[in-house]
């Protein structure tokens, strides 16, 4: 997947809105890979709808958005599982973590299905985010902010074309959010990645080529 | 694998499971069992002359008082016959033939002669519960040759022997003679026919029926001995041979009540007795696939209830990459587990509860053989496969649907 595009999209609940002011909601934005956007967002905005939208989870919007010129409207489930393995990595908002398996299960259970990283890498993963004595304590008894990192790890243990940030660091501190940050763009350009991050406030510092605000 | 059973196990219920595991089991063993006691002891009922597959009504005109002074025409005539061959409840139709000639058979053993004056009957070969020999087939009747026969073959009924070895034998302090033993026997026929052509020849007694009650001969020989000896004379039927499909069908008595016919022996009622047994293990059969039925209902509500309660976490699985096929797998895989372990339980206890009643069979009926157990194995494979398939397009579906 080379581009992501969207074509006068916009959420079904802002359709009555006059008042729409955004670079992306009803315009013709393409995302190419191998580049880095952050999208700003205020409350409401509609951040989490788009999110829904490009990892298939909801389809409530008007307009049309393309991966490669193909509708995505029209992809069928085995091509969601297919891109959501191996072409688009989306670190969750609200993580979507299990909170009864331990912190390294919860990346095994992504890394078993892709087989994309070895223990040694994950291992290192967990070390340089903090979190390695963490390691077998269960999700649900971590904080949000590691939490977050488990996340993130999750969602570096596939191959992607694009990885599609939501708020990663929102509970994090700079120094944690930083390592996030270059942990993020080291498998990206590995990867020939492009990264689309959002923020509603606080977010990565990253030299982005592009800021969208919504 | 492990990990994702780890997840989806929760909001498991023992419980349920536990529930539906014996109403399953229940299901499957009466629906198994109601057809293997069928099987082991329709041939107590059956025997060998077949009432459980073909039941066979001897049909006669009925004789009075009235009749006997006034003459009346004993014979079926041919749009009787084509009448009784349109009833729904009749499959086919076959004739008796009676001989035009007369017939004297005499018989001499250890220096003592009996003889007697008798008839000969015939009746379509199909409708014969033992086989007539090669030559006296239906379908070599063209080459037979009064002329240079020697020996025609008979077939008695059972009845006889036993009249003659528990009544007559007894009394007068004969031997009593085996199946065996009779068909050694010679006996020696004389045919008279019209002008008073005759024959002499050998009969010999190849067979014993149960379901005809006459002295047969084979259709052929009847045809060709009937054509020779009385050439004039028509033989019309005056007993038909009726194979009825089910013979509690009410039709039935209406049909030979309205018509005064009469039947002879008691087909009808072993016939009845086996149609009992089959409505009877028919219902049992039924109620043990209502509650199949309901046990699959059982385990489909607790797997929607799992997966519902586990929508969530199928639903960040589905996210993250696993396809609806990896996911469904677990809970397909636990309800195929629990069908073959319940297919095999059943299995069990159906040949266990098999020996017990099979003991108690055989004091009843000591010559009663075993019914084939194949095909109680192989409802139980076709109703465990049948409910795992089920099983696996719901799962599948209603995760798909998430």
């Amino acid at each position: 997947m080379n581009t992501i595009t969207l074509h006068h999209t916009l959420p079904c609940v802002f359709a009555q809105r006059t008042d729409i002011h955004s670079d992306l909601w009803q315009h013709e934005v393409q995302l190419e890979r191998g580049h880095l956007y952050l999208i700003e967002a205020a409350s409401g905005t509609g951040k989490s709808s788009l999110c829904s939208y490009l990892i298939g989870y909801r389809n409530d919007y008007e307009g049309r958005i393309a991966f490669d010129e193909r509708d995505i409207r029209t992809l069928r489930t085995f091509e969601w599982t297919c891109i959501r393995k191996h072409s688009l990595s989306y670190m969750f908002q609200e993580l979507r973590l299990f909170p009864e398996l331990t912190a390294w299960e919860n990346v095994q259970i992504k890394n078993q299905l892709t087989g994309f990283k070895s223990e040694t890498e994950i291992n290192a993963y967990f070390e340089a985010l903090g979190i390695a004595e963490r390691r077998d304590t269960k999700v649900g008894r971590m904080s949000f902010g590691q939490q977050q990192r488990v996340a993130l790890i999750r969602s570096l243990c596939q191959p992607f074309d694009f990885m599609l940030a939501d708020e990663p660091v929102s509970h994090l501190d700079n120094a944690n959010s930083e390592i996030m940050g270059e942990l993020m763009m080291e498998e990206a350009r590995r990867q020939g990645a492009g990264v689309i991050v959002t923020s509603i406030g606080h977010h990565m510092e990253l030299p982005y080529e592009k800021v969208f605000k919504l | 694998m492990k990990l994702i059973w780890k997840l989806l196990r929760q909001h498991l219920s023992i419980g349920q499971f536990v529930g539906f595991f014996f109403a399953n089991l229940f299901g499957m063993l009466i629906v198994l069992l109601s057809l293997q006691f069928y099987e082991d002891i329709i041939p107590a009922f059956s025997g060998e002359d077949g009432v459980m597959k073909n039941t066979y009504m001897i049909v006669s005109k009925s004789i009075s008082a009235a009749s006997t002074l006034g003459g009346e025409a004993q014979a079926f005539t041919e749009t009787d016959v084509r009448e009784f061959e349109q009833q729904s409840f009749a499959r086919r139709v076959g004739l008796f033939t009676a001989s035009q000639y007369q017939v004297y058979g005499s018989l001499s053993m250890g220096g003592m002669g009996m003889g007697t004056d008798m008839f000969f009957e015939s009746v379509p070969d199909d409708f014969v519960d033992s086989k007539w020999p090669e030559d006296f087939t239906a379908a070599r009747a063209e080459s037979l040759d009064l002329s240079s026969l020697n020996e025609v073959p008979i077939i008695l009924p059972r009845s006889y022997l036993a009249i003659y070895n528990f009544g007559f034998a007894q009394t007068k302090n004969l031997p009593k003679l085996s199946e065996g033993v009779v068909s050694m026997i010679q006996l020696d026929l004389r045919l008279r026919g019209e002008g008073g052509v005759e024959r002499s020849l050998k009969g010999r007694v190849v067979g014993f029926s149960t379901r005809l009650n006459t002295v047969l001969v084979p259709q052929a020989f009847m045809q060709a001995s009937n054509k020779a000896l009385a050439p004039a004379s028509q033989a019309a039927p005056t007993r038909l041979i009726v194979e009825v499909n089910n013979p509690a069908d009410d039709a039935i008595a209406t049909f030979i009540q309205d018509h005064g016919y009469e039947l002879e022996d008691n087909s009808l009622e072993a016939g009845r007795a086996t149609y009992f047994l089959k409505v009877v293990a028919g219902i049992i059969m039924a109620v043990g696939l209502l509650i199949s039925a309901l046990s699959f209902y059982i385990l489909m509500l607790s797997i929607y209830l799992l997966v519902q309660k586990n929508a969530e976490k199928l639903q960040n699985l589905r996210l993250i990459g696993y396809s609806p096929a990896r996911i469904s797998l677990p809970y397909q895989l636990l309800t195929i587990g629990m069908n073959a372990l319940v297919l095999l339980l059943s299995f069990v206890l159906v040949f266990w509860i098999r020996g017990l009643y099979l003991e108690r069979l055989w004091q009843m009926f000591p010559q009663l053989s075993e019914g084939a157990v194949t095909n109680t194995i192989l409802l139980g494979f076709a109703l465990f496969i049948l409910v795992s398939f089920f099983n696996i397009i719901a799962i599948r579906r209603k995760i798909n649907h998430l």
